[in-house]
């Protein structure tokens, strides 16, 4: 097993947005020099001396560094291909050539050389500053990514069909009706209840007394389905009797077994979902003469186990269908750590086309609904074309110019043959449309509609609300404060917790999880059930912080406290509870630490048999520390079979990166993965290893060269709020994630200025979140800029 | 030509496998001629029996005049084989009509199930494919016989209900098949990528216009993937172009348009259909087609015939009510003279790419779920068969003794090099497929 390999399939984006090249996944890694192998060769007397006490850098690096590092820092191929880019300071550089330059001759490039060469390479091309000077990144266009076109088509068709997004009330579980007869009609109305979840034996347990016999039973549930994330869910029913089951709309059953086979039968249906929205759902059932009377509903989310629909996903709340598009669409670009729009393809362009001739199909089918007229009436003609005036504007998130007007309706009536046909025509024609498929067409000269986009974009991927739209019409979008007043809120909106929590997800790689499991030997009882809990006890601390009172980042990471059901607490020995939902504990003595002692991590950044402080290492470092790592040097694979048996995973882990050139990494990685080793490989508290006790100590020195003694996951919490290279790390994610263009492109000082304001708010997620928007709405590019410009 | 052909087309012209959906989902180009002569089965069902003295004919062997419900088919009947004496011996769970209809195609058993008849206990679905669905499974197993769709459903006026009564076809145990009867929605189904590929041709060109518009919006950074996109949506012309050029054999049929799927209507609804159906064959898109008028227990008011009872309630009535048999004559002739309007349609379409007519390459079966409505016997259930599909001796009538209906499903799925030892309950398969040729 190569663990480098591993790490790379974990890997995050790093800290810096620019020296990160998408690494391919190898099978091989090429061994390629230590990192930062400055190559001072031949550090000559005559050159320090040259001119008057102090060398000059850039000479002295052009004439002794560059054979190895190129004239720019750009790396040479066969020698140190690397740029020479990172984030230590000129003290830890001008401290490491002196301990290690010249590569063969270390010792002799000291004292002033060391330094003024350290600060030429630091000014120059090494720090951030120095590469943003060289070549500052700009707000591209950009398509809109799949997760964008799935919203924006959604609220598109809901602006039309009176459907959109709701936030569901704190009730939960589904609006049951139970009828004494197979008809559910209104006489036999006997009894009506909100059901926390569906998994009866009416056996068992009649609902009614007068529902007794084998003819005379129905049910009626009705409500909602509260979906988090967007894929495919499967829905599965365990009944003997008749059932039909609708979700997402009346137009189809997703499940129609009405007609039974009188055994015990399990019968699915698959249907694609976008996260964060609520769902109709109805769900039907009838029982004539069958000899037994039974019913389960189950689903299967993305990324989860089979299972009973928790009653945290039901509503009894009634809501409206969402379109959904079901084509497919390539993945987006994600080599830079998050999706973004920057090709475009032959797949898309298909994908595209298809999508469009769907959506026309599904428009023109319920033209009634979306004009609000009948087919014969006489205003048809009038309500269609003002409908596609309305569709073509509300695709653009603009009104429409008079040549637009002309393109997109006006030829449309005219060369369609009867009025479906124009409609499928300029539907067609809009979603096909530059001006639908691209953000940032008029950045060159943004207005108010173009702002108002950004901001919905940002926070929803997605159109502008109605609101948003009249606040651009009125010219109420100038000023920040009118900017962050919209953010806030549109923040109350499910669509913007769906994103969030999509950014959250993927700041702890919770996206790459693809297959957790464990020994079964070693670890009984750690079943698909239990990581599927586990995921969602995740989920609902991460909802609760960010979403809470109290949205602190500090809580992130400094939480002692979780939530489980049952199945968790009993698996981990905590209290359980007289519910089978998840509630919160204080478990283990206050050691747990936020998402860092997370089980659901711990156990994602573990092997299968054991611990791995370097999974759990990396992770911390780029992710929760806020430092950089190279790609590994060299491929190295943990084999727990070379290791004399009797050693811990902190004994084999230090005596596998002892080389000095693995430690440029490993003296940051594993003191922070060290730390954890209080958990056991699914995240249990544990004192003990091969029967002698953990040692959690380590000593982390911090990118300004300053020594931080660690004795646990708590430490780490610390020095991350304390650090601002830590906060950098999660403010740009969150930037990525939510504005998809580079934080830079938006000024080198941004990011200081997002932290300070940040800290200044304690640490307020939701207010970061607002800035973060409001800063990539109303920033203005430079007309005359192309692609250089000089700061 | 089929799909497979059609792929192989395709990989000549160098189009890329990402393009195949927009190509492939295109109805049948032209036809060469096959290797075979192309065999078609085409099943028609009427429900609520049939009225025997006005039907059978008197004797076996080669047919002379036919009684009044056969009688539109005159012309024809050199081309006619009539089965009679086959019976529906499948018992079990579920009501006459029940079974009549849902074990007609399958021969084989309903599951228990929840939907209550008139009479008996209360059934599910059957048990087991229908004789049309396996014959179209195989059909399409295999690369010279595959078409686009394998099988088409229509339907004329049944009830937007799904129950043992409605379904006649099954794919597989549990897995009944809906029939179309809207002809709008078969259109779509058959021609709509048609449609949408006339209007996405149409647009790209203001697509295009749009593209070079803000082409001039953006920066010379950002221009580069307009350009690209551009590129793209020339290509997508070409393309569209390309398939443009090679026509269908036969342009879609011209609808009526605005018949709504309503009872008055019916007439209208069975020439569509019968136009599609035809349509969808010279285009090979499918060899296999059922053509349901109503349903089993079906209650078609026949206005148009100056009746106006429910076609069910009429079958229920005593041989002795002359009034009432006089009707169910009238219906019974009617559907006749569909299924008359089918084959001459048949008949006067030459078969693509080949001698002779579609009608000699197809083999129509007109059946029913019931022998007579008033007695709801599984005995004596119609089985009139048109046309050379399957290579029958035609121009007489067979006269079995009550022998099960399995035995005919054999005959047809070894008329087309099927060659299974049993169809549906096995002991209904005794003596082996009936000898027709």
């Amino acid at each position: 097993m190569f663990f480098w390999q591993e790490l790379n399939q974990v890997e995050s984006n790093p800290v810096g947005f620019f020296f990160m090249k998408c690494v391919p996944r190898r099978n091989l890694i090429v061994i390629k020099p230590a990192w930062l192998a400055l190559a001072c060769f031949l550090a000559s007397q005559d050159l320090i001396s040259a001119s008057a006490g102090l060398p000059d850098g850039g000479k002295l690096f052009r004439q002794q560094c560059a054979r190895c590092h190129g004239q720019k820092g750009e790396g040479v191929k066969y020698k140190f291909d690397q740029p020479l880019q990172g984030d230590r300071s000129i003290e830890k550089l001008t401290r490491y050539i002196e301990r290690s330059m010249p590569d063969d001759d270390p010792g002799t490039c000291v004292g002033d050389d060391a330094t003024t060469v350290a600060r030429y390479i630091y000014d120059s091309f090494y720090s951030q500053e120095a590469r943003w000077r060289k070549d500052p990144p700009r707000v591209q266009l950009v398509r809109l990514t799949n997760r964008q076109i799935l919203n924006t088509v959604a609220d598109l068709l809901g602006i039309f069909s009176g459907s959109k997004p709701v936030s569901p009330t704190a009730e939960r579980g589904l609006r049951g009706e139970y009828y004494a007869s197979k008809e559910s009609d209104r006489n036999h109305l006997v009894l009506e209840r909100v059901d926390r979840q569906i998994d009866f034996d009416f056996d068992a347990t009649i609902p009614d007394q007068k529902m007794g016999g084998t003819n005379s039973f129905s049910v009626n549930w009705n409500g909602s389905l509260i979906v988090d994330e967007t894929g495919e869910y499967e829905f599965f029913i365990r009944t003997a009797n008749g059932v039909r089951l609708y979700v997402n709309g009346p137009d189809e059953p997703l499940i129609d077994q009405w007609v039974s086979s009188g055994q015990l039968t399990e019968h699915h249906g698959r249907v694609r979902l976008i996260g964060g929205r609520m769902y109709p759902l109805q769900l039907r059932l009838f029982r004539f003469k069958d000899k037994t009377n039974s019913i389960s509903l189950q689903w299967k989310p993305p990324q989860a186990r089979q299972q009973s629909i928790p009653e945290r996903n039901l509503s009894p709340v009634q809501t409206s269908p969402t379109f959904v598009v079901t084509t497919p669409f390539p993945p987006d670009d994600s080599s830079v750590g998050y999706e973004r729009g920057v090709l475009v393809s032959k797949a898309w362009d298909e994908a595209t086309t298809q999508a469009a001739i769907e959506i026309a199909n599904h428009v023109t089918a319920h033209l009634d609904l979306f004009t609000k007229s009948k087919p014969d009436a006489t205003n048809r003609l009038t309500k269609v074309n003002s409908f596609c005036d309305d569709f073509v504007s509300a695709a653009f998130r603009h009104p429409l110019t008079a040549e637009q007007k002309k393109r997109h309706i006006t030829d449309q009536f005219k060369r369609g043959k009867t009025a479906e046909d124009a409609v499928k025509r300029a539907v067609l024609l809009a979603l096909k449309s530059p001006q639908f498929l691209y953000l940032g067409l008029d950045d060159l000269k943004p207005d108010d509609f173009v702002i108002a986009s950004r901001l919905a974009f940002g926070l929803w991927d997605s159109l502008p609300d109605r609101d948003l739209e009249a606040a651009a019409a009125k010219g109420e979008l100038h000023t920040r404060e009118q900017l962050a007043a919209q953010a806030r809120r549109m923040l109350a909106d499910p669509r913007a917790h769906a994103k969030t929590l999509a950014f959250l997800h993927h700041w702890l790689q919770m996206d790459r999880v693809e297959s957790l499991s464990k020994d079964g030997q070693l670890f009984p009882g750690f079943t698909a059930e239990i990581i599927s809990d586990l995921r969602a006890s995740l989920d609902i601390f991460l909802e609760d912080t960010f979403w809470g009172k109290k949205p602190d980042y500090r809580t992130l990471l400094q939480a002692d406290y979780l939530f489980v059901d049952n199945r968790l607490a009993r698996f981990y020995g905590f209290p359980t509870n007289t519910t089978d939902e998840f509630v919160r504990v204080q478990p283990d003595d206050g050691q747990r630490s936020g998402v860092l002692t997370h089980p659901y991590l711990l156990s994602a950044f573990s092997y299968s048999k054991q611990t791995s402080p370097i999974h759990r290492g990396v992770f911390l470092t780029r992710n929760i520390v806020g430092r950089a790592l190279k790609p590994p040097p060299i491929a190295v694979a943990f084999k727990d079979a070379e290791f004399a048996p009797n050693l811990t995973m902190r004994e084999k882990v230090s005596a596998l990166t002892r080389p000095q050139n693995c430690q440029t990494c490993h003296s940051v990685i594993n003191p922070l993965g060290f730390s954890l080793e209080h958990y056991d490989a699914v995240g249990r508290l544990r004192t003990s290893e091969q029967n002698r006790p953990i040692d959690t100590t380590g000593e982390f020195v911090t990118s300004d060269g300053e020594t931080i003694l660690l004795t646990g996951a708590r430490d780490i919490a610390q020095m991350a709020i304390a650090s601002d290279s830590a906060l950098n790390t999660f403010i740009e994610q969150m930037f990525h994630q939510v504005v998809k263009q580079p934080i830079y492109a938006y000024g080198f000082d941004v990011k200081n200025r997002l932290r300070e304001s940040f800290v200044a708010s304690d640490y307020n997620l939701q207010k970061l979140l607002v800035e973060i928007v409001v800063t990539s709405a109303i920033h203005r590019s430079d007309n005359q800029r192309s692609s250089k410009i000089k700061p | 030509m089929n799909a497979m052909h059609r792929r192989q087309f395709i990989e000549r012209l160098g189009l890329s496998a990402a393009a195949l959906p927009f190509i492939l989902g295109l109805p049948s180009l032209g036809l060469a001629a096959p290797a075979r002569p192309r065999q078609r089965l085409v099943i028609m069902f009427s429900p609520n029996g049939t009225v025997p003295q006005d039907f059978w004919p008197d004797e076996a062997g080669e047919l002379s005049k036919l009684k009044p419900i056969l009688s539109p088919l005159e012309p024809f009947k050199d081309r006619m084989l009539v089965l009679h004496g086959l019976s529906n011996k499948v018992r079990g769970d579920g009501d006459g009509h029940m079974r009549g209809m849902s074990c007609l195609l399958t021969g084989i058993e309903l599951f228990p199930g929840n939907i209550q008849g008139g009479s008996d206990t209360p059934a599910g679905w059957a048990k087991g494919p229908s004789i049309d669905q396996e014959i179209k499974q195989f059909l399409q197993s295999r690369e010279e016989t595959r078409t686009r769709f394998g099988s088409l459903e229509f339907g004329v006026g049944v009830t937007d209900r799904a129950d043992p009564w409605t379904r006649m076809s099954y794919a597989g145990p549990n897995q009944p098949v809906a029939p179309i009867s809207d002809p709008y929605q078969m259109y779509q189904k058959l021609y709509g990528q048609l449609r949408d590929r006339e209007n996405l041709r149409s647009i790209l060109d203001d697509v295009r216009g749009d593209l070079r518009k803000v082409r001039q919006l953006v920066s010379a950074e950002d221009r580069r993937m307009i350009e690209q996109h551009e590129s793209l949506v020339r290509q997508m012309e070409n393309e569209i172009a390309d398939a443009t050029h090679r026509k269908l054999r036969v342009a879609p049929p011209a609808l009526e348009t605005g018949v709504a799927d309503q009872n008055d209507n019916v007439p209208r609804l069975s020439r569509m259909q019968i136009d599609l159906l035809v349509n969808s064959f010279v285009n090979d898109m499918a060899r296999v087609a059922t053509l349901q008028y109503t349903k089993s227990v079906g209650q078609a008011r026949m206005n148009w015939l100056g009746v106006s009872d429910n076609h069910h309630s009429l079958s229920h009535e005593p041989d002795k009510d002359t009034t009432a048999q006089e009707k169910l004559v009238k219906i019974n002739t009617w559907f006749a003279g569909e299924l008359r309007y089918l084959v001459e349609k048949l008949a006067n379409t030459p078969e693509p790419g080949d001698t002779g007519s579609l009608f000699d390459n197809t083999l129509i079966v007109w059946t029913n779920e019931l022998g007579k409505g008033s007695s709801h016997t599984l005995d004596n259930i119609p089985f009139v068969l048109l046309g050379g599909g399957f290579g029958f001796k035609l121009g007489r009538t067979l006269q079995f003794d009550k022998i099960a209906h399995n035995r005919f499903h054999l005959a047809l799925a070894h008329a087309v090099g099927h060659r299974i030892e049993a169809f549906g309950k096995r002991e209904l398969c005794d003596g082996g497929p009936l000898s027709l040729s």
